[in-house]
C-alpha cells in the first residue's frame, strides 16, 4: 500500500487533462451557444448562429473552433511537455485572434458563444504559457495572469481609451475643436467676466503683488538672505495670484478646483485634530469617533448633501423655520462644500491616525532632548515626519472632492463643476465629445494628483508609518488643547446628528418646511416602484460583490507572491480606479459598450462590471494587507507537500484570510449600493438603481420620498455593517486561541 | 524515540536519492547568490551547506526544492534532471526555519496534509500519519493546534509532515534556529539519529560551524555563493583548504612559515615538519589554539604574554611573538598560569599543525 506511492514518477508523456478540457469547452460552447445577439437582451436565442450553423458561413469562426478541437487533441499527443505548451501557447493564441476577427467582421452583439470560446482560449494560453516553463507559475496561476489582464485590459483601460478618443475623434476625424470649444466656454472656465464691472483679472493680478511683496518682506526680516526672499515672494505671489482669480473667476474648472482646494484642507485639518483626538484624548468623547468614521461608507455619497437642503435650504429647518430667513447662500458654494467637509473628515482621519501614531514617538524623542524649544521640535522633528501622511491625506480628499457628483448635483445651486458637467454634456446636451472633453480635464486633474500621492508621498508615507510599535501609552494631549479639540469634535458630531436626524425625521414629515405633521405617506410611496428598484440594487450589488472581492484578492495574491511580466503595469492599471472619477468611468462605459459586438448598455451585466472593476482596488488592498501577514514559507510548504497552487488557495490561504475576505466582501456589497457617479449612466428604466432613484425624486421635487429611501439605505447598510463586524470578530477571536495558547 | 515505524522506516531506505549540482548559478538581478556550484550529495547521507548569513545556503537549498530557479546550470535528483519540474512533482520536503505549520490545522491535519492533497485513503492517511507520528515521538498530541506547542515539539510536527510524504531528500533551513541553546543540543542529535536510522538522503543549512560539525557525514563550507570546501567534518578542521575555511571552522592561527626541506620555520623558530605536496618557500601555516604548548626557556618559537585568562579546564593566552599574535588554550597549565608580561616559548604539537596551500 504505502511503498506504491514512492515511485510517482509520472510518464513524461501523460494526457494532459487541462487543455483537454479547457479545448473541449471552447469546442462545445462555440458549437452548440448561439454567437450573435440581435438586440440588447443578453438572453435572447437567435436561431441559426450556433457554431454548428456557422461552421459554413463564417470562416473564422470555423478556423477558431478547429483551434480549440487541436488544443484539445494537443492534450492526448505524445509529446514533451514543454513542446506540448509551446503548440497549446500558438494554437490559443490563434484562436483569441480569430475569435476577435469573427466579431468584429460581422459587427452584431455577441452571443454567449464567443464569450467561451474566448475564454477557453485565455485558459489555454496560460496554460501553454506555464507548461512550456515561458512562466515560472503551474497553469492555475498563468491562466489567472492572463484572464486578469484580459478583463482589466476590457473594463477600465478600454473605457478610459474611449474617453480620449471621443474627446478628439468627431465623426471619425482627429481633431482638437471640441477642446477649442469648451476650453473657450464659460462653462469651463473664465477669469474675466465680461458682464461684471470690475476686471478680475487686474484684480488678481494686484492682489498677487501685494501678497508677494508682503511676504518678501517678512522673509527679509526673518532671514536676511536673499533666496529665501525670491522663493518665497515668488511662490506665495503666484498663489495669491492663482488663488484670487479662482476666487473671482467662473465655470466648471474654478468651482470644481476652488471646492476641492477647501474641502481638502479643511477635511485634512479636521481629520488631522480628530486623529489627535482618538489617539491622545483623556475625554470618553473619543469613543465615538470609530463608529463615526463608519457613517461615509453606508451613506450615499449626496445623503448629505440632501440633508444639508433639509436643514439650510431656502425651506431649510434651521434657516427657514428656526432663524425665519429665506437664503439660498447654502445652495452653491458654501453648502457643498460643508457637505463634502463631512464626507470626507473621516476618511482623513482614517489616514492619519497612523501618522498621529507616529508622531508620538517623535514626540517622546524630541522631549527628551535638551534644549530644544517647543516651536523648533515642530518644525524640524514632528513636522517632517507628518508631513508625507497629511499631504496624503489632503491630495486623496482633493480627487474625492473633484470626483464627487452626488453633492454637487443636490447641492451645487445649479453652477457647473467638473463631474456634473460630464454628466449634464451627455444626458443634456447629447453631446458625448464634450462630456469626453469634460472627462479627459478631469481625468488629468485627479490622475496627476493620483500619481504624486502614489510615487512621491505614498512611499514616503508608508515608510514612516509602517513597522513602528505602537506605544501603550501614548503622551497625553494637553488639557485645554484636549478641550478645545473636543469642543471641536462636538460641534462636528451635533451637525452629523442633525443631519441625519432630518433625513429620518423628513421622510415621515408632510412636506419639509411647510408642513412638519407626522405621515407615513413616503414611506408607503416607495411601493411598489421603491422596493423595486432597492431590491435590484441589493441584488445586483450582492452578485457584483463576489467577483469584485474574489478578483481583487486574487489580483492582489499574484502581484505580491509572482513575479511576471507586465506585473506592475497590471498592478497599477487595476489600482487606477482610485484615481478615475466615477462619471468619467460611466461615460467611458457609455462609450465603449454602447454599440457594436461589446454592446452591453441597457442590461444588468454592465451595471455589474461597473460595479466589480470600480469596487474591485478597494478588495486588491485589503487582500495585499491581508496576505503580507501570511509567512510566505506557509505556501512554499504547502507547493513542496505537492498542492498546486489552487489548493494552496483553497486550504491554506483562504482560511488565513478569512476575515479580511468577509469584510472585504461586504464593503464591496455596500460600496455597490451607495455607488452613484459611474452607474447614474448606465441605469435605465428597466434597471434603476436606489442612488440614480433617489437622485430623480429630488429632481422631481419628492423630497419626503428620497428622504425615504435613503433612509432605508443607511439603516440596511448599517445593519449589514454590524452584522459583519460582529462576525469577524467572532473568526478573529477563534484565530486569535489559536495563536495565544502558546505555552 | 518512540516505537520503530517499520514500514515507512524500509520505504524511506529505499526512496533516498542522491542529489547533484551541475555547475549551478543564481543571480539575483546583480546579485550572486549561487555562483557556478559544483556538488555531489551521496544517497543516506546528511551534507551541511555552512556558511555566513548572505553566502546563498537557502538559495542553493531553495533550488534543490524547486521554490528558486537556477540561471544557469541542472540540479538532479537521483538520474533525473529535476530543473524544470516544479517543487510539487520532486519527491522533496523540506523542514522550514519557522516550520511554517499550519496555523489553523490541527497537528494531525498538519502532517496529514500533503496526503489529503494526493487523495489518499482516510485509513491509509490514518496509518501512515501514526506512523510518522511514533518516529518523531509526538503521541496523542493529534488534536491539538500547532500554537499550543512547544518549540521542540513544533519541530517535530515540521519533521513528521515531511517524512510521511517519503520523500527522495529532506531539506532543512536552518531548523534549530528558533530553539533555546539547550534545546538545540538535544534536538541536533535527535536529528541525526533519526536521519542515520532511516538513511534518507539530507541536506541541512546553517551558519553555525559547531552543528555542522556535529551532525554533517560531509560538509560544504559556501562563501560569496561559491563553494570554498567540500569534507568531513575531520578534513576541514584539519586541513582547510584556504583562510576563510580556517578561521570559519573554529580557532586558527595563521603565521607566516617558511617551508624548508623536512623542516618548517616560523620566526626564528624552526622545527621538523613534512606536508606532502608542500613546496619549499613561503606558506602560511596553521596552528590551532589548543596544540600549542607554553613553556618558559628552552626550544620554541619566543614570545611574551600579552593577556592569560584562566578558563577553567584550560587557559587561554595571547602572545605576542616575531611571527604576530598567537592565541592559545593550554589544557595543562591548569595549575598555575604565566602572568602577563612572562617572556615563553611557545611549542607547536607536529600532529595538529597544516600548511594552507599557496594563495588559499
Ligand atoms: N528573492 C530574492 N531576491 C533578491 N535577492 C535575494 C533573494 N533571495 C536571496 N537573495 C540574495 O541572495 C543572497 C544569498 O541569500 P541566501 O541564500 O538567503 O543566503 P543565506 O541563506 O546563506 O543567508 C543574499 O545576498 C540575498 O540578499
Ligand atoms: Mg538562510
Amino acid at each position: 500500500m504505502t511503498s506504491s506511492t514512492i515511485a510517482i514518477t509520472r510518464p513524461a508523456h501523460a494526457p494532459s487533462m487541462t487543455l483537454l478540457a479547457w479545448g473541449g469547452l471552447a469546442l462545445a460552447g462555440g458549437l452548440l451557444l448561439p454567437w450573435f445577439r440581435t438586440g440588447r437582451d443578453l438572453a435572447s436565442f437567435v436561431a441559426g448562429t450556433t457554431g454548428i450553423e456557422l461552421l459554413g458561413s463564417e470562416p473564422a469562426v470555423a478556423a477558431a473552433l478547429v483551434c480549440a478541437l487541436l488544443s484539445a487533441i494537443l492534450g492526448m499527443l505524445k509529446l514533451p511537455l514543454y513542446r506540448r505548451g509551446q503548440l497549446a501557447l500558438v494554437t490559443a493564441a490563434a484562436g483569441c485572434t480569430l475569435v476577435v476577427l469573427a466579431l468584429v467582421g460581422h459587427g452584431q452583439p455577441m452571443g454567449p458563444a464567443p464569450v467561451v470560446v474566448f475564454l477557453g482560449f485565455l485558459s489555454l494560453v496560460g496554460v501553454g504559457l506555464s507548461l512550456s516553463g515561458y512562466l515560472r507559475a503551474d497553469a492555475f496561476i498563468a491562466a489567472s495572469i492572463v484572464w486578469v489582464a484580459v478583463f482589466v485590459v476590457l473594463f477600465i483601460l478600454y473605457p478610459l481609451w474611449a474617453v480620449l478618443q471621443a474627446s478628439v475623434v468627431v465623426k471619425g476625424r482627429l481633431t482638437l475643436e471640441v477642446f477649442g470649444t469648451v476650453f473657450q466656454s464659460p462653462n469651463f472656465l473664465m477669469i474675466n467676466n465680461p458682464y461684471t464691472p470690475r476686471d478680475e483679472i487686474r484684480i488678481a493680478v494686484t492682489f498677487g503683488a501685494v501678497v508677494a511683496a508682503v511676504s518678501g518682506l517678512v522673509a527679509a526680516v526673518l532671514a536676511r538672505k536673499l533666496r529665501p526672499v525670491v522663493v518665497w515672494a515668488a511662490g506665495s505671489g503666484i498663489a495669491g495670484l492663482l488663488i484670487s482669480a479662482l476666487y473671482l473667476g467662473f465655470g466648471a474648472v474654478r468651482n470644481s478646483v476652488l471646492l476641492a482646494l477647501v474641502v481638502g484642507v479643511a477635511s485634512t485639518g479636521l481629520g488631522f485634530l480628530f486623529a489627535l483626538l482618538a489617539e491622545r484624548s483623556q475625554l470618553p468623547t473619543r469613543r465615538l469617533l470609530g463608529p463615526i468614521s463608519i457613517l461615509p461608507i453606508i451613506t450615499p455619497p449626496f445623503v448629505l448633501g440632501l440633508a444639508m437642503v433639509y436643514l439650510f435650504g431656502r425651506q431649510g429647518f434651521v434657516t427657514h423655520s428656526v432663524l425665519g430667513m429665506s437664503t439660498t447662500v447654502f445652495s452653491g458654494l458654501l453648502g457643498l462644500s460643508i457637505a463634502q467637509i463631512l464626507a470626507y473628515t473621516p476618511i482623513a482621519f482614517l489616514l492619519l491616525q497612523g501618522v498621529v501614531r507616529a508622531m508620538d514617538v517623535a514626540l517622546e524623542e524630541a522631549s527628551e532632548t535638551l534644549g530644544a524649544s517647543n516651536w523648533y521640535t515642530l518644525r524640524t522633528v514632528i513636522w517632517p515626519l507628518a508631513r508625507p501622511g497629511i499631504a496624503n491625506a489632503f491630495l486623496l480628499t482633493v480627487i474625492e472632492s473633484l470626483a464627487d457628483f452626488g453633492n454637487p448635483v443636490v447641492i451645487g445651486g445649479g453652477k457647473p463643476y467638473l463631474a456634473t458637467e460630464v454628466f449634464y454634456a451627455i444626458i443634456g446636451r447629447y453631446n458625448p465629445n464634450e462630456a469626453a472633453v469634460f472627462g479627459v480635464v478631469l481625468l488629468s486633474m485627479t490622475l496627476t494628483i493620483f500619481l504624486i500621492q502614489r510615487y512621491w508621498v505614498g512611499e514616503r508615507f508608508y515608510v514612516t508609518v509602517t513597522g513602528r510599535p505602537t506605544h501603550a501609552t501614548p503622551r497625553k494631549l494637553p488639557r485645554a488643547l484636549d478641550y478645545a479639540v473636543t469642543g471641536v469634535f462636538l460641534v462636528w458630531v451635533l451637525l452629523i446628528v442633525l443631519l441625519y436626524g432630518s433625513i429620518f425625521v423628513g421622510s415621515v414629515t408632510k412636506l419639509w418646511g411647510f408642513d412638519y405633521t407626522f405621515t407615513l405617506a413616503h414611506v408607503k410611496g416607495l411601493s411598489p416602484s421603491g422596493w423595486y428598484v432597492f431590491r435590484t440594487t441589493a441584488s445586483l450589488s450582492l452578485i457584483a460583490a463576489l467577483p469584485s472581492t474574489a478578483l481583487g484578492f486574487l489580483i492582489g495574491y499574484l502581484v505580491t507572491r509572482y513575479s511576471f511580466p507586465g506585473r506592475r503595469a497590471l498592478e497599477f492599471s487595476s489600482m487606477l480606479s482610485f484615481a478615475v472619477p466615477g462619471t468619467v468611468m460611466g461615460i467611458g462605459y457609455i462609450l465603449a459598450f454602447n454599440q457594436g459586438t461589446l454592446l452591453l448598455t441597457g442590461t444588468e451585466l454592465i451595471i455589474i462590471m461597473a460595479f466589480v472593476f470600480r469596487n474591485m482596488p478597494v478588495a486588491i488592498r485589503s487582500g495585499v494587507a491581508a496576505i503580507h501577514q501570511i509567512d510566505r514559507s506557509l505556501e512554499e510548504c504547502s507547493t513542496m507537500l505537492r498542492a498546486g497552487s489552487l489548493t494552496t488557495l483553497r486550504r491554506v490561504v483562504a482560511p488565513l484570510v478569512q476575515a479580511a475576505l468577509l469584510s472585504g466582501l461586504v464593503f464591496a456589497f455596500v460600496r455597490a449600493m451607495t455607488a452613484v457617479s459611474q452607474v447614474i449612466f448606465l441605469v435605465t428604466p428597466r434597471v434603476n438603481l436606489s442612488t440614480a432613484l433617489i437622485l430623480s425624486y429630488v429632481e422631481h421635487g419628492s423630497m419626503g420620498r428620497a428622504a425615504a429611501l435613503s433612509s432605508v439605505l443607511v439603516v440596511f447598510m448599517a445593519v449589514v455593517i454590524m452584522i459583519m463586524y460582529s462576525v469577524t470578530t467572532r473568526i478573529d477571536a477563534r484565530a486569535g486561541r489559536g495563536a495565544q495558547a502558546k505555552p | 524515540m518512540a516505537v520503530p515505524a517499520t514500514q515507512l522506516k524500509q520505504v524511506l531506505h529505499q526512496a533516498a536519492s542522491p542529489v547533484r549540482f551541475e555547475r549551478v548559478t543564481k543571480r539575483f538581478g546583480t546579485v550572486m547568490a549561487v555562483d557556478d556550484v559544483t556538488l555531489k550529495v551521496p544517497a543516506g547521507n546528511l551534507v551541511t551547506l555552512l556558511g555566513p548569513s548572505g553566502c546563498g545556503k537557502t538559495t542553493a537549498l531553495r533550488m534543490i526544492a524547486g521554490l528558486e530557479w537556477p540561471t544557469e546550470g541542472r540540479v538532479y535528483i537521483g538520474d533525473e534532471d529535476v530543473t524544470p519540474l516544479p517543487a510539487a512533482n520532486r519527491s522533496v520536503t523540506m523542514v522550514f526555519q519557522a516550520y511554517a505549520l499550519f496555523p489553523h490545522l490541527t497537528v494531525f491535519e498538519n502532517i496529514a496534509y500533503g496526503l489529503r492533497v494526493m487523495r489518499r485513503p482516510h485509513e491509509e492517511i490514518r496509518h501512515r500519519v501514526g506512523e510518522a507520528m511514533s518516529l518523531v515521538g509526538l503521541p496523542g498530541l493529534e488534536r491539538r493546534a500547532p500554537a499550543q506547542l512547544s518549540g521542540g515539539q513544533q519541530q517535530r510536527v515540521a519533521l513528521a509532515r515531511a517524512l510521511v510524504m517519503q520523500p527522495k531528500v529532506l531539506l532543512f533551513d536552518e531548523p534549530l534556529s528558533n530553539l533555546d541553546a539547550k534545546l538545540r543540543k538535544r534536538v541536533r542529535a535527535d536529528i541525526r539519529m533519526l536521519q542515520q536510522d532511516l538513511g534518507i538522503t539530507s541536506i541541512y543549512v546553517t551558519h553555525d560551524q559547531s552543528e555542522a560539525l556535529a551532525i554533517s557525514d560531509i560538509v560544504v563550507v559556501m562563501n560569496q555563493g561559491r563553494i570554498e570546501q567540500i569534507g568531513t567534518p575531520t578534513d576541514l578542521y584539519r586541513r582547510p583548504a584556504s583562510r576563510f575555511v580556517a578561521d570559519f571552522i573554529g580557532e586558527a592561527n595563521l603565521l607566516p612559515a617558511v617551508v624548508e626541506d623536512g623542516t618548517v620555520r616560523v620566526g626564528s623558530y624552526r622545527f621538523p615538519y613534512r606536508q606532502p605536496g608542500v613546496a619549499t618557500g613561503a606558506a602560511t601555516l596553521m596552528v590551532r589554539p589548543e596544540s600549542v604548548q607554553v613553556g618558559v626557556g628552552g626550544e620554541g618559537l619566543p614570545g611574551r604574554v600579552q593577556t592569560a585568562f584562566f578558563m577553567g579546564t584550560y587557559a587561554d593566552y595571547l602572545i605576542e611573538t616575531e611571527a604576530g599574535e598567537v592565541s592559545v588554550a593550554d589544557p595543562r597549565s591548569v595549575d598555575g598560569i604565566y602572568p602577563m608580561g612572562t617572556e615563553v616559548r611557545l611549542l607547536f604539537s607536529p600532529t595538529a599543525l597544516y600548511l594552507l596551500p599557496p594563495g588559499a
